[in-house]
């Protein structure tokens, strides 16, 4: 993975996966801190505990069905986040949802740049309309500036005889996604 | 900032739209979105289809997503599946190509042989 970004759609792409109904994610860019801070959130079918050890192995799987016998995506996001001077948390409940957390130094000279932010998350809208995305930007300096996107919000919007995957919608979700990726500051790290 | 009025707006337009035509979705565009898949540009593949979508108009079209589906050195695989029974895959999919497949296939409705995997008609 080049960029943090894509950790992110990897992770949500998880979370839709574990039949979630809501993802809440949040990014904090805190200069006063030093730390970049990725929360994913989902209230789907969760893990018990001994799946959410293994989850961090890169040798496990639950994927039964292909022949590649390897889960690369969270241990590699892990790794990333540790070997910035970061962490990285994982908490699960059966039946209730996994959150994870990966923490980094912002000024870090090895971390990887955010990415396109506003391509993940629209991307996940999209292929996903049953699921609702709760999105927060955060940016703490001198000045706090923040963003929030709820799709339950735009559906209701958009009422019942437009779906939120109607290309005139896309463009709406691009604007405003640019619009709040600028405001806090997350358009070129 | 962008209002939720501005989608009101845009909901009484794709009314007007939709009365025009029929709605319902006769082509699906699926892309797999595994942890593979997105490492070599699945979401850069996935962000000219919906372009291609939306600047066309194409209200007919369902695009979604898959995990990871074994085909890692084939990925970005970008599935099209044209009614109930026809379903072409494609593979090793770059933004470029895409255009060409929206262009051919889901508009002219004439499958781009060169990057098929498999097709079952």
């Amino acid at each position: 993975m080049q960029d943090i970004s894509l950790h992110i759609l990897d992770l949500i792409e998880n979370s839709c996966q574990a039949e979630s109904d809501l993802i809440k994610i949040e990014i904090i860019m805190d200069k006063n801190e030093d730390k970049l801070i990725i929360k994913i959130a989902d209230n789907g079918i969760g893990m018990d505990q001994e799946t959410l050890e293994n989850s961090q192995n890169p040798f496990f799987t639950t994927k039964k069905s292909r022949k590649k016998k390897v889960g690369l995506g969270i241990p590699l996001f892990k790794q990333n986040a540790e070997h910035c001077n970061g962490k990285f948390i994982i908490k699960s409940k059966k039946n209730k949802g996994t959150t994870v957390i990966a923490e980094f130094q912002l000024s870090h000279i090895d971390r990887m740049p955010l990415g396109n932010l506003a391509d993940t998350f629209i991307n996940s809208i999209i292929a996903h309309p049953n699921i609702d995305f709760e999105i927060h930007l955060r940016y703490k300096s001198k000045e706090t500036t923040e963003f929030y996107l709820s799709t339950k919000e735009i559906k209701e919007a958009l009422g019942d005889d437009i779906p939120i995957t109607h290309p005139l919608v896309y463009e709406y979700l691009k604007e405003n996604f640019e619009e709040g990726i600028k405001k806090t500051y997350m358009e070129e790290l | 900032m962008k209002t939720l009025e501005e989608l009101r707006k845009l909901r009484e337009k794709a009314k007007e739209d939709m009365k025009m035509r029929s709605s319902n979705y006769k082509i699906k565009i699926v892309v797999g979105m595994g942890t593979s898949g997105i490492a070599m540009g699945a979401r850069e593949v996935m962000k000219t289809i919906l372009e291609e979508i939306s600047k066309r108009n194409l209200t007919d079209v369902l695009v979604t997503q898959t995990g990871e589906k074994g085909l890692a050195s084939l990925e970005p695989v970008v599935d099209v599946i044209i009614g109930e029974k026809e379903k072409f895959t494609y593979g090793n999919i770059t933004p470029d190509k895409v255009k060409r497949i929206i262009e051919e296939h889901i508009i002219k409705g004439k499958p781009v042989e060169e990057y098929i995997i498999t097709a079952n008609e």
